[in-house]
């Protein structure tokens, strides 16, 4: 068993590392209470849909179907931030990261592996979510398929929060992160009034930098079609698909910024 | 990349970390050289601080070096091939704890680039090695810490590395712990694999290891081999004798108890007198016991130079 | 590692490119959008809409309960003077597809606060947000009608009938068929048309169902009043009850109420009304 033959040793296939630091990640965040959550929405929105049927004037079901969208994006962020700021922080903190990138695997591929794995949780969030709201919607004679491209554009606004907790989980503590995180979501979704204060502001320099600044911050609302899906609206051709794209060319530039900033990082604990 | 590549070579390394809210500086490794030889057991001691646990993490590319060049078989250890080279545990490792123990060890196969039925086998087979054989099912949270350094030592040489990389792997482990490690590494070295240990223990380096490198406050004061360091001859002899009374003999006594006293003598001769002094007096000779000039002597008579000359 | 950050720069570049092209396409998308996002200069529902982070609807939906529960109960005497904020600026800023919140508001305007102007305005701006709705050009035109404006209610009549997927019988009641008699009867008939046809949707006919029963308490009562009229002329006292204009052959039957119940009759003032009137009843 002696030391030769270095230039044939096999270096692990890209997926393969990928995939088994995503399970890994995935196997501990799905100890992280994040199911009661779960259980908890489910319960409140059976009691809610029976509780609404006293309370309101006209239409139940579009009530029910706006309060599961809702739901289901707010608890997704907020589990994609809690959880997304801790993923690489606590790898540093507790130094499983020392034995894990002492083996042959890239810096990107861990980052990556960190954000396939909590995305696969986000996912499987949205859909036992989506199929409670389904349930309690089709119980009631309205069919849920409406909400699906809303649903996908949820999932979507997901992996843009979670890139972002990614980045800054890299760059600073899990409060800090958090912070951060939560004001890029804040940011994203007040996008909108830029193109606003832009018709307001005078001056060429102005404008542009209205410009600049809309073009930078990540426009979270366009993946918004909430409204849109409960009221059964047509959407423009094609509008899903370049929504979808955006968001992901969007979370991958992020990404891209949180390998490079991990590759730099001293582990100095 | 020849059979004569040194395992690792440090050139000049130099790593500085700055102090709390950006004031100050301190420079953890000053200008260090250093070279580890394919199939040797080397030991990086030093006591706390020294730089030791820095100069590791800078060996395995967990930290870049301010200045300097470090290279594994020739390779930066940015470089993954050279990572698939080593096998590394750090010191008071922390394992996922809800991971049994086969699958922590499945997980970093599948890291090291294990295959399939192959990472199975090798699993096994270095539980077995490690003495965990029987435990593959267990969480690792239920681990005593000297189990969790076994499997620790398991992650570090399931997939046959060249150099295996250990930051004080005794620290921590009662005795038998520590000779099953001592053990461990000496079983590594005839199979052909480098060993780099640190240690602030020096007892535990001089039982095993080809070579040393000795670091103080982030330089190297000494290095080479046990022989090349350490007088091989002996300093002196304690010897226990029984039935006579101390004043008689014309040595120093060490300690006195109920029914034995120890004694210390110089050289060979006075040993001979001694002996002969003893057996006059109707006594007996228990023990002889020759000291040698040990790792921890030659230490501290380094540290006390280098505080006179500066 | 210069090779390693070249294909990094490179990837960086690419997915900046891509954000950047997808991102604006998106906005040329979404500028065909039917939702309007344009925002009305009142603080509210701009500051509401501002602080919702994307849960809107589910605001919009939240106000309108709480709305409801509000003009429900009938305490305050100034709460009239908010409906059109609330329902028309705030909730529908938030929302601007909530069609309940239009015409519950335009109901409470016209029903309860006797403000046609306010109602047809909030149904105007609904309809302006939502052209392809049948409904609140119908539920308008009906309003114009009750109120005597009868030139608003040939428009509105004109622009419901001309919604594609409006029902037979909104497309019948083009400009011409108003009389001045008869004409609570007339609508009654035309929104029980509604109500009864198999192809209206549920929340149509939910609606149509309260315009029925409100048509029909107001349409009994007009003839209940008239045949005590008559009584009075007649024999030169008022009723005692409903069952003794039964007993004296002026009715056919006890009158009943949408839901089944018996009018009620004061012999005092000689006034007949309706036992339950709410409008907020399920």
């Amino acid at each position: 068993m002696s030391g030769g033959l270095e230039s044939t040793r096999r270096l692990p296939r890209i997926d393969a590392a990928i995939r088994a630091i995503a399970l890994n990640t995935f196997r501990e965040a799905i100890r992280d209470r994040v199911l009661y959550l779960l259980l908890v929405f489910a319960l409140i929105l059976i009691v809610v849909s029976q509780l609404l049927s006293l309370l309101t004037v006209g239409d139940e079901e579009k009530i029910i179907a706006d309060m599961g969208l809702s739901a289901i994006s707010i608890f997704g962020v907020l589990t994609a931030v809690f959880i997304g700021v801790s993923l690489v922080f606590k790898e540093i903190e507790r130094r499983t990261v020392y034995t894990l990138l002492a083996n042959p695997v890239r810096r990107w591929q861990f980052l990556l592996g960190k954000f396939v794995g909590l995305m696969a949780v986000l996912l499987m969030n949205v859909v036992l979510m989506s199929i409670a709201l389904s349930i309690v919607l089709v119980l009631r004679g309205q069919p849920p398929w409406d909400l699906v491209p809303a649903l996908f554009l949820i999932t979507i606004e997901l992996a843009v929060v979670t890139s972002f907790a990614l980045l800054f989980s890299t760059l600073t503590n899990p409060i800090l992160a958090a912070v951060w995180t939560f004001a890029s979501y804040v940011a994203g979704h007040l996008a909108w009034s830029l193109p606003l204060l832009r018709d307001k502001v005078t001056g060429t320099i102005g404008k542009w930098v209205c410009d600049a600044v809309y073009a930078v911050m990540p426009h979270l609302h366009r993946l918004d079609i909430k409204a849109d899906a409960v009221h059964g609206l047509p959407l423009p051709d094609g509008y899903v698909w370049m929504a979808a794209l955006y968001g992901v060319s969007y979370a991958a530039v992020i990404l891209l910024l949180a390998s490079v900033a991990f590759e730099r990082k001293d582990f100095n604990r | 990349m020849g059979e004569n590549t040194l395992a690792i070579e440090i050139r000049g390394l130099t790593k500085a970390f700055r102090g709390h809210l950006g004031i100050g500086r301190t420079t953890v490794v000053k200008g260090l050289d250093l070279e580890v030889r394919r199939g040797e057991v080397f030991g990086l001691l030093g006591p706390n601080g020294a730089g030791k646990t820095t100069s590791i993490k800078m060996m395995l590319g967990l930290l870049r070096p301010d200045s300097g060049s470090v290279k594994l078989f020739g390779r930066s250890p940015r470089d993954p091939q050279a990572r698939a080279m080593i096998g590394f545990l750090p010191e008071n490792p922390y394992f996922y704890d809800y991971l049994t123990a086969s699958e922590f060890l499945d997980f970093y196969g599948r890291l090291q680039g294990l295959a399939g039925a192959n990472r199975r086998r090798r699993v096994n087979e270095t539980l077995r090695r490690v003495g965990l054989a029987g435990h593959e099912n267990v969480a690792l949270r239920k681990f005593s810490k000297g189990m969790i350094q076994r499997v620790g030592l398991a992650q570090a040489i399931q997939h046959s590395p060249e150099l295996v990389v250990l930051d004080e792997p005794m620290s921590g482990l009662d005795p038998v712990g520590r000779r099953e490690v001592r053990d461990l590494i000496l079983n590594l070295r005839d199979g052909g694999t480098t060993v780099c240990f640190s240690s602030h223990i020096l007892q535990d380096a001089e039982m095993i290891c080809d070579r040393v490198a000795i670091l103080k406050q982030g330089t190297r004061i000494a290095a080479g081999s046990l022989n090349e360091l350490i007088e091989p001859t002996v300093r002196w002899f304690e010897v226990s004798v029984r039935g006579v009374q101390a004043d008689l003999l014309q040595a120093e006594v060490v300690s006195e108890s109920a029914d034995a006293l120890l004694v210390r003598v110089t050289d060979a001769e006075h040993l001979a007198r001694l002996i002969e002094a003893v057996k006059v007096h109707g006594g007996d000779v228990v023990s002889v016991w020759p000291r040698k000039d040990s790792l921890e002597d030659f230490f501290l008579r380094q540290v006390r130079e280098v505080r006179d000359v500066s | 590692m210069s090779r390693g950050s070249t294909t990094m720069v490179l990837l960086v570049a690419v997915a900046l490119a891509l954000s950047a092209v997808s991102g604006t396409r998106l906005e040329r998308l979404a500028g065909v959008r039917v939702e309007s996002q344009e925002l009305l200069y009142l603080p509210n529902g701009d500051y509401l809409k501002a602080a919702s982070l994307g849960q809107a609807p589910f605001l919009a939906d939240v106000i309108y309960l709480w709305a409801i529960q509000f003009y429900a109960s009938y305490e305050r005497e100034d709460r009239f003077r908010y409906v059109e904020h609330i329902f028309g600026s705030v909730i529908v800023t938030l929302d601007p597809h909530y069609i309940d919140a239009y015409w519950m508001g335009a109901m409470i305007l016209s029903v309860e606060a006797h403000d046609i102007d306010g109602a047809l305005r909030l149904l105007d701006r609904g309809m302006e947000r939502n052209p392809d709705n049948w409904m609140l050009p119908w539920i308008a035109a009906w309003e114009s009608y009750h109120s005597g404006r009868l030139e608003d209610a040939v428009h509105y009549f004109d622009v419901a009938a001309n919604i594609p997927g409006a029902p037979d019988s909104v497309r019948r009641m083009k400009a011409g068929l108003l009389g001045k008699t008869g004409d609570t009867r007339k609508a009654l008939e035309l929104w029980l048309e509604i109500y009864n046809d198999d192809e209206t949707d549920d929340r149509s006919r939910g609606i149509a169902e309260r315009q029925v029963r409100r048509l029909k308490h107001r349409a009994d009562i007009e003839d209940l009043s008239r045949i005590i009229a008559d009584f009075v002329a007649r024999t030169g006292r008022r009723p005692t009850s409903i069952e003794e204009l039964v007993e004296a052959g002026d009715l056919y039957s006890l009158p009943l109420d949408f839901d089944g119940q018996p009018y009620l009759y004061d012999p005092l003032t000689g006034v007949a009304n309706v036992a339950d009137g709410s409008l907020f009843r399920d």
